[in-house]
């Protein structure tokens, strides 16, 4: 089989890598981006119809590109997602060979590497690993043990509130998309219970502004990857509790509650067909509430101080009301006896490595890397929480972080002349 | 919903009471504490001051001491992260029988950092039931050990935390209480648990931060103590017969 030979591979033509290409381009280093899918497949493929983007249409910056309509403020579908990304591969004449998996990578000795794929092999001197951080939806042990009569579905299967089958609903997990699940299934009717464990707690708007106006421009999403006091806990703190929606609402506990949905506490276990939760629901909410508070008067304190007059544009601080909730929550769930016949697993992804065949990865499985780049020479992560910053967890993250691997790549595509490779003549293996 | 009667597991509700200013010997945390001494595998150079970012902590510049060894517990969680298999810990507790519902509890060995470990010495806990249960109240009755021992872990978890954002304490009291309906374990209602029905836990805290830091300071705690999870969460517990 044929072996191509390029300088740079980026995996995956998510926005990361679509933004990494496009650094390269504005370097004239030659790349190729092999996409098993579609470009933005997980934006196509492994979302639900009803998801919005829970951050504001402005803040889709990309390097060239991002969103250019006339609703600033608005939030995008996760199709308007995908279209805007393909619009910008085009935009950027992104270098995407589409419907290519990549099977293997690995290093190849004389300081390249050569990646296999289903379409063929590459060999490439730099590799950039950009095939998303939610791959494989991660579920606790207990799943197993959950009676067969129960229908267990992933936030990454799951596609709105009619195909799931009669009857409640247990949604574990309350990060931004467990309470957004537990939130159109109530409205759609359905009696939810959320399990609710650690959680980040936020409003949608603070003083007249939207939460993600304040984390711009105080510098919260400006915190690097090495300021950041525990980086391990840091990047694993779950996405808040927002929704993306016109009439811009909250679907935080307190909202939630609003609206029927029974809070629980963690998923602690299943035992012959009973959910058994933490009895711990009231500190966890404490500390988002706590966490939350301190947030807020972080964002007062940086108005405050700002040289830019920022306090005449906003309204007076306040602070959020604290969170109730039921100081004795169930403890146990019958499944079956409560008419219970669907269970949400929205407790997170976990990348997908199993084609990585280079030394790189902790006992945890997560690749080593700082800030990016990678524990081997030209190998780059992109599209990780807190990968660099803080901003690094969303799309906007990609433009800086992309110029900053991109300026390191560069250097090391300089320091490693092909020579070797070039003097062993044509690859053909 | 509630559901008590038949809960597995019962949430202690820890809750706070303003700081009376009140003068209390200063307790010499890390005897109180009972953390198991890390030593790091490889130290790591103490820094002055933690970084503290997330917390927005007070700006005491005085250095503070609560007897609690931050830097070691910290350089210990670093280092366990890279060899996560000595942080692989068994405790473990010896009993006997003494007569009636007497009995001894000694706790003196356990595994942890992948060796046998010893405490300084052997502890002797004892366990009976009072005179009201028509025993002769020789100790606490265990499910008091119980309490005891969730007090005992919420407090040093105050400790570690509070020195860790440069929180000097002055006092820390707390009163623990687990109400029980006891026809559960007298098999006199098939409806009522054995176990607490409700636990209470009120800290009272002298410190030099701000009620909303001192309550941060509690929520810490309870969101990094074992005693708490193991009260509040599952926990498969098998019992043989040697
Ligand atoms: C439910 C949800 C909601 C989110 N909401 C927001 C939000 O509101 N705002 C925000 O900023 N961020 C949000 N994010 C976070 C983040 O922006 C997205 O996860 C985003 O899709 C990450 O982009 P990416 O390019 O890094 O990875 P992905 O979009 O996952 O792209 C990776 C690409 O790599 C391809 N790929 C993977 N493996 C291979 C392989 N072996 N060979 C070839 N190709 C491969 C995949 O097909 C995919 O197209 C959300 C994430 C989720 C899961």
């Amino acid at each position: 089989m044929t072996v191509q030979r390029t300088d740079v591979v980026i995996i995956g033509a998510g926005h990361s890598g679509l933004a990494m290409s496009r650094r390269l381009t504005e370097r004239s280093i030659d790349h190729v981006v092999l996409e098993r899918g579609a470009v933005a497949h997980s934006w196509r493929a492994e979302r639900w119809p009803g998801l919005r983007l829970l951050t504001p249409n402005w803040q889709t910056r990309l390097p060239g590109g991002g969103y250019q309509g006339d609703d600033p403020d608005g939030h995008l579908a996760a199709a308007e997602v995908a279209e805007l990304l393909a619009h910008y591969a085009r935009q950027i004449d992104a270098p995407v060979q589409q419907q290519t998996t990549v099977e293997q990578v690995r290093a190849d000795g004389d300081g390249a590497y050569s990646i296999q794929s289903d379409q063929g092999g590459w060999n490439a001197r730099s590799v950039v690993i950009a095939s998303g951080a939610n791959s494989v939806p991660h579920l606790p042990d207990c799943a197993a043990a959950l009676p067969s009569t129960i229908t267990q579905v992933t936030t990454r299967d799951y596609r709105g509130p009619t195909t799931l089958p009669e009857g409640g609903v247990l949604v574990v997990g309350a990060a931004a998309t467990g309470a957004q699940l537990a939130d159109e299934l109530a409205r759609a009717g359905r009696r939810v219970v959320l399990s609710v464990g650690e959680h980040v707690r936020l409003p949608r708007d603070y003083r007249g502004r939207d939460v993600f106006w304040w984390m711009d421009r105080s510098g919260v999403l400006d915190e690097r990857f090495d300021e950041v006091d525990d980086i391990v806990r840091a990047r694993h703190v779950p996405s808040p509790q927002l929704v993306g929606s016109a009439e811009r609402r909250a679907v935080d506990l307190a909202a939630l509650r609003e609206l029927g949905v029974e809070l629980v506490g963690r998923l602690g276990t299943v035992r012959d067909g009973v959910a058994l939760f933490s009895g711990g629901l009231a500190n966890t909410v404490r500390l988002a509430d706590l966490k939350a508070e301190r947030l807020l008067d972080r964002f007062d304190a940086w108005a405050a101080a700002t040289e830019a007059p920022v306090d005449a544009a906003v309204d007076a601080p306040h602070r959020l009301e604290p969170t109730q909730v039921d100081p004795s929550p169930r403890l146990m769930l019958d499944l079956q006896k409560q008419g219970i016949t669907t269970v949400i697993w929205a407790t997170g992804f976990r990348p997908r490595y199993d084609w990585l065949d280079v030394p790189v990865l902790d006992a945890k499985g997560r690749v080593r890397h700082e800030g990016g780049v990678v524990d081997a020479p030209g190998l780059y992560l992109l599209g990780a929480s807190l990968l660099r910053r803080r901003r690094s967890t969303y799309i906007d993250g990609a433009a800086q972080d992309s110029l900053e691997l991109a300026e390191h790549l560069a250097a090391h595509l300089q320091s490693s002349p092909r020579e070797s490779a070039l003097a062993a003549g044509p690859a053909l293996v | 919903m509630t559901n008590s009667s038949c809960s597995p597991v019962k949430p202690p509700s820890v809750t706070l009471r303003n700081p009376p200013s009140r003068n209390v010997t200063m307790l010499d945390a890390r005897a109180r504490a009972g953390l198991p001494s890390l030593q790091p595998p490889h130290a790591r150079p103490a820094h002055a001051a933690h970084d503290c970012r997330e917390t927005t902590m007070s700006t005491t510049t005085a250095p503070v001491d609560n007897g609690v060894n931050s830097d070691a517990l910290l350089g210990a969680r670093d280092a366990l992260r890279e060899s996560p298999a000595a942080a692989q810990f068994t405790w473990r507790a010896t009993s006997e029988w003494v007569r009636g519902t007497h009995s001894k509890q000694t706790i003196d060995r356990f595994i942890g950092l992948g060796a046998e470990q010893q405490h300084k010495k052997a502890f002797v806990l004892e366990g009976d039931h009072p005179e009201v249960f028509a025993s002769e109240d020789h100790a606490p009755t265990p499910v008091e050990t119980v309490l005891a021992a969730l007090a005992g872990c919420l407090t040093a978890g105050v400790a570690a935390v509070a020195q860790n954002r440069g929180i000097q304490l002055r006092s820390v009291t707390a009163v623990v209480e687990g109400d029980h309906d006891i026809l559960g374990i007298l098999g006199g209602d098939p409806e009522v648990r054995n176990g607490f029905n409700d636990v209470r836990v009120t800290f009272d805290i002298d410190a030099d931060a701000s009620k909303e830091d001192i309550a941060a300071l509690v929520a810490q705690s309870q969101k990094r103590s074992a005693v708490f999870d193991a009260l509040t969460n599952p926990t498969n517990v098998t019992v043989s017969v040697a």
